[in-house]
């Protein structure tokens, strides 16, 4: 048996080592393009700001793999003939499977503006290894850099090119800060956070236009606010999508949409082939891109492949970030009404959304919470007072440095 | 990329085995070998009013800390654990380290430093040593090193004394700052640690067993009484000069911080077979890891903290000092260190309610 799995990011290489545990004999090899090693993504800004350094973002030691013997190939696929099931790398190489493992994560969503044809060099995105030779190879040459796009990896683009010296601008289409994720109060919070930080922060900004100089790198970026800002960097971080544009190219594709479409046991449509993390819709149309889901997702696409059955609904959301120094924790989903108090003076938050007498999601900023809790609390429908009652038990923060609940408005 | 700009470079190099890093090893390393093998410090010692060579170095030491407390400090002053720690770490070193012993010397009592014990400090349960002392410091020293300290790492685990008191782990702590993160994180090193810090507590609890063996028979064998001798001079040359000083803390800008407590501490060995068994843990929060890898990378004790935490594994190693700097710098908030028991409610029903999310997916 040869298990083949296309992509050696967190779901690939879950997926290796979940089939390694229940195969002790089978072959397995990991085909990437990106790098010789699975690394996290999530720490590329740590690489920028030189608080670690590449070999650190590896989370497994090297020799994991080959004490679990899986296979390493570096390479780009860029053929799949699932009839003879055969891959074909950019380099030639050849590769027969048995079963199939589609784990290519996403690309950032292609930068739309005018004026981008001239443009040589001067624009980056910041989602690969990559993307980040690219910022460091442009930042020393950069005063001023623009960011457009206000999620979670335009802030992290924006606290390393801070971090250089750099001056940025910062442009949001949105009224507020964030608001797929945040009501304006803590939109607003963040907002002056980060303009407190000397960013320039523009709320309800879009480029419309993006001018170049002589050498054919970025020099500025119109606004729909009619300004121009002169910058020699401009970071797109609009999204990401599916990494799937090469699969439309191949022989037998799998059935695509948003993503590969895969069923609720992660097969595609086609045979021997399966697909999880980023790559992969779901069938409710649902392209989950988080680490812990893809991390979930290619363990079960693991089972799956070794004939488990699996049936998987993506668990109730949470996640957590860090804008600049400000913690945010978040579970579950809002609620038609919500509970909200912020420590006077200080980054801290916390807001407890309900509906028809039961807790439907949590907001939390600048503290810490185990959110296993608010989990629990959603899944009981526990109520309002019952979740304030409780609130301290989900505390988490460090040791002399608990929030005082009773300062934020909640008696306990 | 590191910094624009020429300090940045120096800094760069300073804290990443650059040729700055070798340079101040070696002036550090220098530092130590003049120190205990000459006495070229002492005039100087005497020139500036203080008396000796040591008091010399317990001054500079004190310093240190100080100065290094201080930056640790508006480094972490959004973090309370931290800045407690330090403000405890920089007290003890000028109280307990510094200037009480130089007070019970000025008052004619031995010169005794509360905040050592065995088996870090031989001398504290060496008999011809203690012994000759008045009894509230045999007292102390017996109850210290025997009850207090295990008591102690039972409850809070050895952070108490190796992150919180101990003036090598104070000085790595903050003088050390710049070069917690060069610890090495293999396992290779893990098994390595394993082997080297448990043959240096058997050789010092061999050792002072015959301590007090020769001290109790030596007239009647006056050849162990000598063997004993040579032993315990080894003992000091080898561990208390060559390792802690000139290994320990010559060596910060190539090895880190903690080389000596990690591989040699007959202290931090026994404290660590205590935690094992103790309260103390770092509680990972569940599926919140994204591997980024900076809890592992600043862990000063080169512990991988990451593959606990990727595994959604809480965990207690005997190595860990508690220094809290995974848990500050996770940007995800998922590491929290904690003294537990299995015993406390809320203890059981996280358990609990951990073990229901594992088995069924939420809603
Ligand atoms: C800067 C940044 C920060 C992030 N921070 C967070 C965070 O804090 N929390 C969070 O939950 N999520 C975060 N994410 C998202 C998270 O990283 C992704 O959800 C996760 O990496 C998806 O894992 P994956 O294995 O599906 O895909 P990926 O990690 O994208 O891995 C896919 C791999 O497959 C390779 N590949 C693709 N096509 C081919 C091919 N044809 N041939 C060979 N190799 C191929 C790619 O090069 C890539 O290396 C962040 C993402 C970025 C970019
Ligand atoms: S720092 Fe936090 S998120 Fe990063 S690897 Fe460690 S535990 Fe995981």
């Amino acid at each position: 048996m040869h298990y083949v799995i296309i992509g050696n990011g967190v779901a690939g290489v879950t997926a290796a080592f979940a089939l390694r545990k229940r195969d002790p004999h089978a072959e397995i090899s990991v085909i990437g393009g990106e790098s010789d090693y699975f690394i996290s993504r999530t720490a590329l800004m740590y690489a920028f700001m030189d608080r670690m350094n590449l070999r650190d973002l590896e989370p497994f030691e090297r020799q994991s793999y080959t004490k679990q013997n899986i296979t390493l190939l570096r390479g780009w696929v860029s053929a799949l003939d699932a009839s003879s099931r055969i891959l074909r790398l950019a380099d030639g190489r050849n590769l027969s499977y048995d079963k199939l493992l589609l784990a290519t994560g996403s690309i950032p969503n292609p930068a739309p503006w005018p004026g981008l044809a001239t443009a040589k060099s001067g624009l980056v995105n910041f989602v690969s290894l990559q993307h980040l030779a690219e910022c460091e190879r442009l930042a020393p040459t950069t005063r001023r850099a623009v960011v457009a796009g206000g999620g979670l990896i335009g802030v992290e683009l924006v606290e390393c090119l801070h971090h250089h010296g750099i001056q940025v601008d910062f442009l949001v289409r949105d009224a507020w800060y964030w608001p797929m994720a945040l009501a304006p109060e803590e939109g607003e919070l963040i907002a002056d956070h980060i303009r407190h930080h000397g960013v320039n922060l523009l709320l309800g900004h879009e480029i419309t236009e993006v001018k170049t100089d002589t050498n054919s790198r970025v020099s500025a970026v119109r606004t729909s606010q009619g300004g121009e800002l002169p910058c020699q960097m401009l970071g797109a971080c609009i999204g990401v999508r599916p990494a799937i544009e090469w699969l439309r190219e191949v022989q037998t594709p799998p059935a695509l949409g948003r993503g590969i479409k895969i069923q609720s046991d992660f097969r595609t449509s086609l045979p021997n082939v399966w697909a999880a993390g980023d790559c992969a819709e779901l069938p409710t149309g649902q392209v989950e891109q988080i680490w812990y889901s893809a991390k979930r997702q290619g363990e079960l696409a693991a089972l799956s492949m070794l004939g488990d059955t699996v049936n998987y609904t993506p668990p109730l959301f949470f996640n957590s970030a860090k804008l600049f120094e400000i913690e945010y924790t978040t579970v579950g989903v809002r609620g038609a009404e919500s509970f909200f108090r912020r420590l006077p003076g200080k980054n801290v938050s916390i807001r407890i959304m309900h509906d028809q007498g039961a807790v439907t999601g949590f907001n939390m900023l600048g503290s810490r919470w185990n959110h296993t809790w608010f989990e629990k609390w959603i899944h009981e429908r526990r109520d309002l007072p019952y979740v304030l009652k409780n609130l301290h038990l989900a505390q988490f923060d460090v040791e002399f440095g608990r929030v005082s609940l009773s300062a934020l408005g909640v008696a306990s | 990329m590191i910094k624009p700009g020429a300090a940045h470079a120096l800094l760069h190099s300073i804290k990443n085995r650059g040729l700055a890093a070798w340079v101040l090893a070696a002036l550090f390393t220098g530092f130590y070998l003049v120190l205990y093998f000459t006495e070229w410090f002492s005039p100087l010692a005497q020139a500036i009013g203080l008396g000796s060579k040591w008091t010399l170095y317990g001054t500079l030491y004190t310093l240190a800390v100080t100065a290094g407390g201080i930056h640790v400090i508006r480094k972490y002053r959004h973090n309370r654990y931290q800045v407690v720690r330090t403000i405890v770490v920089i007290v003890v070193q000028a109280t307990f380290a510094y200037s009480i012993p130089m007070l019970l010397k000025f008052l004619h009592q031995p010169e005794y430093y509360l905040s050592y014990f065995w088996p870090l400090k031989l001398d504290y349960l060496t008999p011809s040593y203690i012994f000759s002392l008045p009894l509230p410091f045999i007292i102390y020293s017996f109850v210290g090193s025997l009850v207090l300290v295990p008591i102690l790492a039972a409850f809070f685990g050895k952070r108490w004394y190796c992150s919180w008191v101990c003036g090598c782990g104070g000085l790595a702590n903050t003088f050390g700052e710049p070069w917690r993160h060069l610890s090495d994180k293999s396992t290779t090193s893990w098994k390595i640690e394993k082997v080297t810090i448990y043959a240096v507590l058997g050789i010092t609890v061999v050792l002072t067993a015959l301590l007090f063996i020769s001290y109790g028979a030596g007239k009647a064998n006056p050849q162990l009484v000598r063997t004993t001798g040579e032993f315990q001079s080894y003992y000091g040359l080898i561990v208390s000069s060559l390792l802690s000083g000139v290994v320990g803390v010559g060596l910060y800008p190539l090895g880190g911080t903690r080389v000596w407590c990690r591989f040699a501490c007959p202290m931090a060995a026994l404290l660590g077979l205590v935690q094992k068994v103790g309260r103390y843990r770092i509680t990972v929060k569940k599926d919140m890891c994204i591997s980024c890898g900076m809890c592992s990378k600043y862990c000063e004790m080169g512990i991988d903290v990451r593959s606990y935490a990727q595994a959604n594994q809480s965990f207690t190693r005997a190595s860990c000092v508690g220094c809290g700097i995974c848990s500050e710098v996770c940007p995800r908030g998922v590491l929290n260190l904690e003294n537990v028991s299995s015993r406390d409610p809320q203890e059981s029903k996280l358990i609990q309610i951990q073990e229901v999310a594992a088995t069924r997916p939420l809603i």
